[in-house]
């Protein structure tokens, strides 16, 4: 408990960090929403400039803005979009489910790809199966995944003349148009991450097998897939949650790409658009939610080392 | 109404309008305003009503607010169900829209527009004089912030005369007040709307298709108006813009059938030629690249000099640098724009002449080039530095040395604008920009070249009677052929003497499904006339 609470404190720390950080990168790129409202075609007088800041609660000093924004934020107010007028927090509820819906699929399939290939490569002799896995790692690792995408997209519709409807349907109104829907942007960000799971898990694997416990379990006469499965597996997956842990940084990552490039009205692409249009309360209100998603993502995956090694006690 | 090359990569519009460069009068006074509307482009097959074209918006709009946002994004957006006082054809002409005819009196201070009767905004009022004073009253109200304030400020009074009557009095005569339609910022909605609605995400206007859903960074959906004062428009039911900001995404969702309109840059263009089913329209747009010289000090005083030096520089391989061949060479109006414009062909200096370039230059006292110059231009805008370098290549040929500056855009637009209000005593020799559409051919050359023009650089303390005579007279003339002559006239004089650099007009290039038929592209780069496309 003590533990907890000691992690809650560093929680609320970190969070706090990012708001101050955010606040304050945002307000130091070139132009403001006023030059973006303008555009560059029209001209604004020094008198209308003000009044549009005034109207945005931009002419305060930096401060106020930040305690404003801060205190707004824990009564749940994320306050309102600039260049829309739309609350926030709506704004932000309805983008949430989409990339939720995109990094979860992403893990899921990172794990149930990334695992199986892993054990595979660390028991198999197979010269064939061994140079399929490097050959997935290396080129995960080094291919820049909205890269992958932009290739995925020309080779999907120009080799099988197909890609999936343009317009985003959510899984409750059509789940088969939704997964297909899904399937590029997932494949894209999973490759990247299922090369450094099915690495770590054949390396992870391979330093289990060879210890004593392994040979007991073989001759006591289990299985090959107990003592695989049940035996190593279970003692590799500690190095393997961790990297998926830290994976999910690089996956909020890569959704703002990925979204962007396919279209999808997801958070990543609205913190994008916020970023390039200038509307601080929509960056500061998605990455505060990245923020605290990363924070919890990394709690949890400490706490599942206790589940996953029950010697491992925090005190 | 042009658009950059690189847009795909940013969601800000990236359109230039150098600080102080608008459009100030035109003549269109004199439009013969009885002219019957043009017939809708002529198309291949009979129109089909029927159907909701799905197709790719390749920037998000920033709100949809059509008075005070100047991005072309919102416009491109609130184009199909906000309609202003006039509209342009085919041909970049001035047509009747919610107005049917007007009257200039007064000497050019009153203009008296006659209103269009019955026509139903989408909500079902019934558009009057009232609301047209609303709208217009609000562009010019300073809490509005409008971007195009300047455009109609010479409007002193608004005034409704009947239902279906408004009259404005201005301060002074203001001929560009005709073409409405080019002055983006003059929608007109319902009385009392922008006080109940969020304009920035709602609309309610009277256009060919209503408003039906905006979800910022998804998609604009629209719906055919039942009620279109035009009662044979539009033929679709409905459309759907997606927003696809990435470019190889619009390509796939073309090839793969899921959209059937998309706007594309020269490079995108180029990876579908020869797709099966869809055709690639290309035509000039208003985007004229052009170096502004400062006039003021030697050598760029000396008319011999500038053209020499312009002599020097091959027009095609500027347009192949920089532009990708996306574009076709351009006088001081764009190529396209209605009657306006020089025909390329005939253009000068468009091919490289070195040899004639260094005996101008020797004519002039610089017999061996041996002079520094400075060009200042902005990495914001590739082809801006693309044309730089060219020239600064092809003046090497002349041994003039030329020091490139790039600058942070904001900066050069500053720099630019000092060099303008103090004539030239301040600010570089050269800055590389370009200019887009003026709702009157007259603002690409008089606020430029007349002495007393507002961006004039250099050549406000030394006339020339013979250019700003003329500048005039195509300003105070009612007669378009006349004009013609007189614009035609002036921009070989302002060639001849090279008073800036113009290279080119860049193209607007949309593909469509052969699915989409009787879509014509406007020289606005606006999307006008997709009220008169149908689905095959």
């Amino acid at each position: 408990m003590r533990y907890l609470a000691r992690r809650a404190v560093w929680t609320i720390l970190a969070v706090f960090g990012v708001s101050v950080l955010i606040f304050l990168l945002v307000r130091l790129l070139p132009g403001d929403i006023v030059d973006i409202i303008a555009g560059t075609e029209g001209q604004l007088s020094r008198q209308q400039r003000v009044a549009v800041l005034r109207e945005f609660g931009l002419d305060q000093p930096l401060p106020v803005q930040y305690f404003r924004w801060i205190g707004n934020m824990l009564q749940g107010n994320f306050g309102w979009s600039f260049r829309t007028g739309q609350p926030v927090a709506t704004l932000i509820a309805s983008r949430l489910p989409i990339t939720i819906e995109l990094a979860l699929l992403a893990v899921l399939s990172v794990a149930f790809v990334g695992i199986p290939f892993g054990v595979a490569a660390s028991v198999s002799r197979s010269v064939r199966v061994r140079t399929l896995v490097q050959i997935i790692g290396v080129l995960g690792l080094s291919l820049p995944n909205f890269w992958i995408a932009i290739l995925l997209i020309i080779g999907a519709s120009s080799l099988f003349g197909w890609l999936p409807a343009i317009i985003y349907v959510p899984p409750w109104a059509d789940p088969w148009v939704n997964l297909q829907q899904m399937f590029l942007p997932v494949l894209s960000l999973g490759l990247g991450l299922s090369a450094v799971v099915v690495r770590m898990t054949r390396s992870s694997m391979l330093e289990v097998l060879g210890q004593d416990f392994i040979r007991v379990a073989r001759a006591k006469g289990l299985s090959t897939r107990a003592v695989l499965l049940r035996h190593a597996l279970r003692n590799a997956l500690i190095p393997i949650v961790t990297v998926l842990g830290l994976q999910t940084g690089f996956l909020l990552g890569g959704v703002v790409i990925t979204e962007q490039i396919f279209g999808l009205p997801g958070l990543g692409w609205t913190l994008l658009n916020g970023v390039y249009q200038r509307d601080y309360p929509v960056v500061q209100g998605t990455v505060m939610v990245f923020a605290v998603t990363f924070v919890l993502v990394n709690l949890l995956v400490d706490l599942l080392y206790t589940y996953l090694d029950p010697r491992i006690r925090y005190e | 109404m042009a658009r950059s090359t690189s847009r795909s990569h940013h969601g800000i519009d990236r359109r230039t309008f150098l600080g102080g460069s608008l459009a100030l009068g035109g003549g269109l006074a004199g439009l013969d305003l009885s002219r019957a509307r043009l017939v809708s482009a002529q198309a291949a097959g009979t129109p089909k009503r029927g159907g909701t074209l799905v197709a790719a918006a390749e920037i998000d709009p920033i709100g949809l607010d059509p008075h005070n946002s100047s991005n072309f994004s919102s416009c491109q957006a609130y184009d199909h169900f906000y309609e202003s006082l006039t509209t342009y054809d085919e041909k970049t002409n001035i047509q009747p829209c919610l107005a049917t005819s007007w009257e200039i009196t007064n000497g050019g201070k009153t203009y008296t527009f006659k209103l269009r009767p019955n026509v139903k905004f989408h909500n079902g009022q019934t558009m009057t004089a009232d609301d047209v004073k609303y709208s217009i009253e609000r562009v010019l109200d300073p809490k509005t912030a409008s971007p195009w304030i300047s455009w109609l400020k010479a409007i002193k009074e608004i005034k409704v005369i009947d239902p279906l009557t408004v009259q404005m009095n201005l301060d002074a005569p203001y001929p560009l007040l005709g073409s409405f339609a080019g002055i983006r910022a003059s929608a007109i909605i319902p009385k009392g709307l922008a006080e109940q609605e969020n304009l920035k995400i709602k609309g309610i206007g009277t256009g060919p298709f209503k408003l039906v859903e905006y979800v910022p960074q998804d998609r604009i959906v629209y719906a055919r108006n039942p009620d279109y004062w035009d009662k044979s428009l539009p033929y679709l039911d409905g459309m759907v813009f997606k927003v696809l900001t990435e470019e190889n995404a619009r390509i796939a969702a073309l090839r793969a059938g899921q959209i059937q309109y998309a706007f594309f840059s020269g490079q995108g263009a180029a990876q579908l030629e020869g797709a099966p089913g869809i055709s690639v329209s290309k035509s000039p747009t208003a985007w004229v690249v052009v170096h502004y010289i400062n006039k003021r000090n030697k050598p760029l005083s000396d008319a011999r000099v500038r053209r020499a030096l312009r002599m020097a520089v091959d027009t095609n391989e500027v347009i192949q640098k920089a532009a990708f061949g996306a574009a076709v060479p351009s006088g001081p109006v764009p190529t396209g724009y209605g009657d306006w414009y020089i025909d390329p062909k005939t253009l000068p200096y468009v091919k490289a002449d070195v040899e004639g370039a260094k005996k101008l230059l020797a004519e002039a006292g610089y017999p061996n080039g041996g002079f520094k110059i400075e060009i200042k231009c902005s990495p914001q805008y590739p082809e801006f530095v693309a044309t730089t370098l060219v020239i600064q290549e092809s003046l090497k040929k002349l041994n003039v040395d030329v020091t490139v500056t790039q600058m942070e855009w904001g900066a050069f637009v500053a720099d630019n604008k000092k060099s303008n209000d103090s004539c030239g005593k301040e600010g570089t020799d050269i800055y590389s920009s370009a200019n887009t559409f003026r709702p009157d051919p007259d603002g690409y050359l008089y606020p430029y070249f007349h002495s007393k023009g507002e961006i004039n650089k250099g050549g406000c303390d030394t006339p020339d009677p013979k250019l700003d005579g003329l500048l005039v007279e195509a300003r105070q003339s009612s007669n378009h052929a006349e004009r013609k002559r007189l614009y035609e006239e002036i921009q070989r004089l302002a060639m001849r003497d090279s008073l800036d650099w113009w290279w080119y007009a860049k193209y607007n290039i949309e593909a469509v499904s052969s699915k989409l038929q009787g879509y014509s592209q406007s020289f606005t780069g606006r999307r006008l006339f997709l009220k008169k496309a149908w689905l095959a």
